[in-house]
């Protein structure tokens, strides 16, 4: 596989991980520094299916997301009612506790040697075309009604639960949806790189997907997209060693949110309409 | 013997927890006054504790003089921070969500900054630096290091507490923490207020980082441990400098108990639950003080 390809399928899925996070974070509000946790579930369970127990990777995949949902049920059920940042509070733990336990058991995960020979299955097909289900699917949510009572809720809690939003029920559903993304990010990334360790999945990595949200335009999804592919895509391109990179991919983010708050994009979203409107006939003028 | 033990990692715990306690109240004060987590209070601890670091291994300096230079280097370099990564965004009166990202990203940035510096491994303080290792109280063990934590911590306690209750800038910081508008509408400085914040934070930040450097190692990732500082202030009630503080001793020594008990693997997993059930059976935090604004 030629490194362009190997390095654009990695974008791939890890973008899918940032829409999980720019539904969560960037619409409803909500920090969480435990997603690379569900993304690291999806990818231990997932290849663990597959390598010890000889599951078809269909069936596999199901499984590692019906995994991370349940938990995300768990982990947002106890903690959303409560403040916000007790949420992000709450993930970041959570996310502690499910590296340690890949750590620690070393005879289902290899520890922190890390899990190997876990076969490529992730063809760039399935790459691209999940990715573009991804954004179709979070396009269509921020369309929904749905969606729109996201962002009632991100600018103002109380006032969208006087309106009759059931606020708790309605971030547990963010919630898990973000998770099972997340998840289903790790197993692309699982079967893509065929090695997974914990460390890949600390706090940090969350906060990065944050950083990409608004550094591309929390309210743009044309603006996510693009940002995560030039924030992914950055450290491959800027070709010095991986320090100095990640010093310049900070600075970048620095300086645009300083000079742009709201992000690169922005509320720009890429559309069809400019194009269809030339296509449309013309409304003559009255002559008076 | 086994109550012995018992009170020795007390005793482990609790210097722990006192350097965790520094974390979190410089995090809590800049978190009081401007109402977001400042993650980037990390990376001020981790420049602190290198320019500790290259004093005291390169010019051999003693232990006092390298502890000042770290506090300096604290103060110096938070307000560097503000100026870079908040000033623009407060004038421009941007959300407080701006202030989370641009803070995490000059936790990684300044975090770079030590890599590309000093390699990504592990350094320590020079042996010599301290004369005496260990002291020994009968059956019991202390060592310096652990000593010399508290003892700091506990005079930078008094210290800020002096501050904070007597001074002008101090009382000037509490009425900015309880309502910034309602404080400049006083007549008072805001600018100033906050560039005052900073320093108190960076000079607690700089002493943290070259008292955990001394204790522990050092290593570019040592700016993450600002997340004690996060969970404490949480656990501890925003907005209640000394929730914030028993919340992070407490912290301190469950830590040291569950890894001498069950092991480093596993310490995370029941923080987990416990902080799960803490959060559950009183939202308020342990100071009780309740806080619904945050972003």
């Amino acid at each position: 596989m030629s490194f362009i390809l190997t390095i654009s399928l990695s974008i791939a899925a890890y973008s899918i991980a940032v829409l999980g996070t720019f539904m969560l974070t960037g619409m409803n509000g909500l920090f969480s520094l435990g997603q690379a946790a569900f993304m690291g579930l999806g990818a231990y369970v997932s290849a663990i299916m597959v390598v010890n127990y000889n599951l078809p990777f269909a069936l596999a995949v199901l499984i590692a997301i019906l995994v991370a949902m349940g938990l995300a049920v768990l982990v947002g059920f106890a903690t959303l009612r409560i403040r916000q940042d007790f949420f992000a509070l709450a993930t970041f733990g959570f996310g502690q506790a499910v590296t340690g336990l890949m750590t620690e058991m070393v005879n289902v995960t290899g520890g922190a040697m890390g899990f190997s020979n876990i076969p490529r299955l992730t063809t760039p097909t399935l790459a691209f075309t999940s990715l573009a289900v991804a954004i179709f699917f979070v396009w269509g949510f921020r369309k929904s009604h749905f969606g729109k009572d996201s962002l009632a809720i991100r600018s103002n809690e109380l006032a969208a639960k006087v309106e009759g939003i059931d606020v708790f029920k309605h971030k547990l559903t963010v919630f898990v949806l973000s998770a099972a993304f997340a998840a289903y990010a790790g197993v692309l990334m699982a079967f893509h790189t065929r090695y997974v360790e914990p460390a890949m999945y600390g706090w940090i990595a969350s906060v990065t997907w944050i950083i990409i949200v608004f550094f591309g335009g929390r309210d743009s999804l044309t603006g996510t997209v693009l940002g995560s592919i030039i924030l992914l895509a950055a450290p491959e391109a800027l070709r010095f060693t991986t320090a100095w990179r990640t010093l310049i991919y900070c600075v970048l983010i620095l300086v645009i949110i300083n000079l742009r708050p709201r992000g690169l994009f922005g509320t720009w979203e890429l559309s069809l309409r400019p194009i269809l409107n030339l296509f449309k006939p013309k409304k003559h003028q009255e002559v008076q | 013997m086994q109550v012995m033990v018992l009170l020795q990692q007390v005793i482990n715990g609790l210097s722990l927890g006192a350097v965790y306690a520094l974390i979190a109240v410089g995090y809590a004060l800049v978190f009081n006054v401007l109402k977001f987590s400042n993650f980037a209070h990390g990376g001020v601890l981790g420049i602190s504790a290198y320019a500790g670091y290259i004093v005291a291994n390169q010019l051999h300096w003693p232990l006092i003089p390298v502890i000042l230079v770290g506090i300096l280097t604290g103060a110096v370099v938070a307000v560097l921070v503000e100026l870079i990564a908040f000033r623009w965004i407060r004038l421009q009166k941007g959300q407080l969500v701006y202030f989370f990202v641009t803070s995490v990203t000059m936790l990684m940035a300044l975090e770079q900054v030590l890599i590309i510096r000093f390699g990504a491994s592990f350094e320590s303080f020079p042996y010599t630096l301290l004369k005496v290792k260990v002291i020994h109280l009968g059956e019991l063990t202390v060592s310096i290091t652990y000593l010399l934590s508290l003892v700091l911590t506990i005079i930078a306690f008094s210290v800020l507490l002096y501050i904070l209750k007597k001074t002008k800038i101090g009382i000037a910081i509490r009425a900015a923490s309880n309502d910034l508008v309602a404080t400049s509408l006083m007549g008072i400085n805001v600018d100033q207020i906050i560039v005052a914040t900073f320093i108190v934070s960076g000079l607690l930040g700089g002493l943290s980082g070259v008292l955990y450097g001394i204790s522990a190692s050092l290593s570019p990732q040592i700016g993450q441990i600002v997340i004690k500082g996060f969970i404490a202030s949480v656990l501890g009630g925003l907005g209640s400098l000394k929730g914030v503080a028993i919340a992070a001793v407490a912290l301190g020594v469950f830590e040291v108990f569950l890894v001498a008990t069950i092991g480093s693997g596993l310490t995370p997993v029941v923080i987990f639950l416990l902080m799960v059930i803490f959060l559950l059976v009183r939202p308020q935090g342990f100071a009780g003080v309740s806080f619904t604004d945050k972003a």
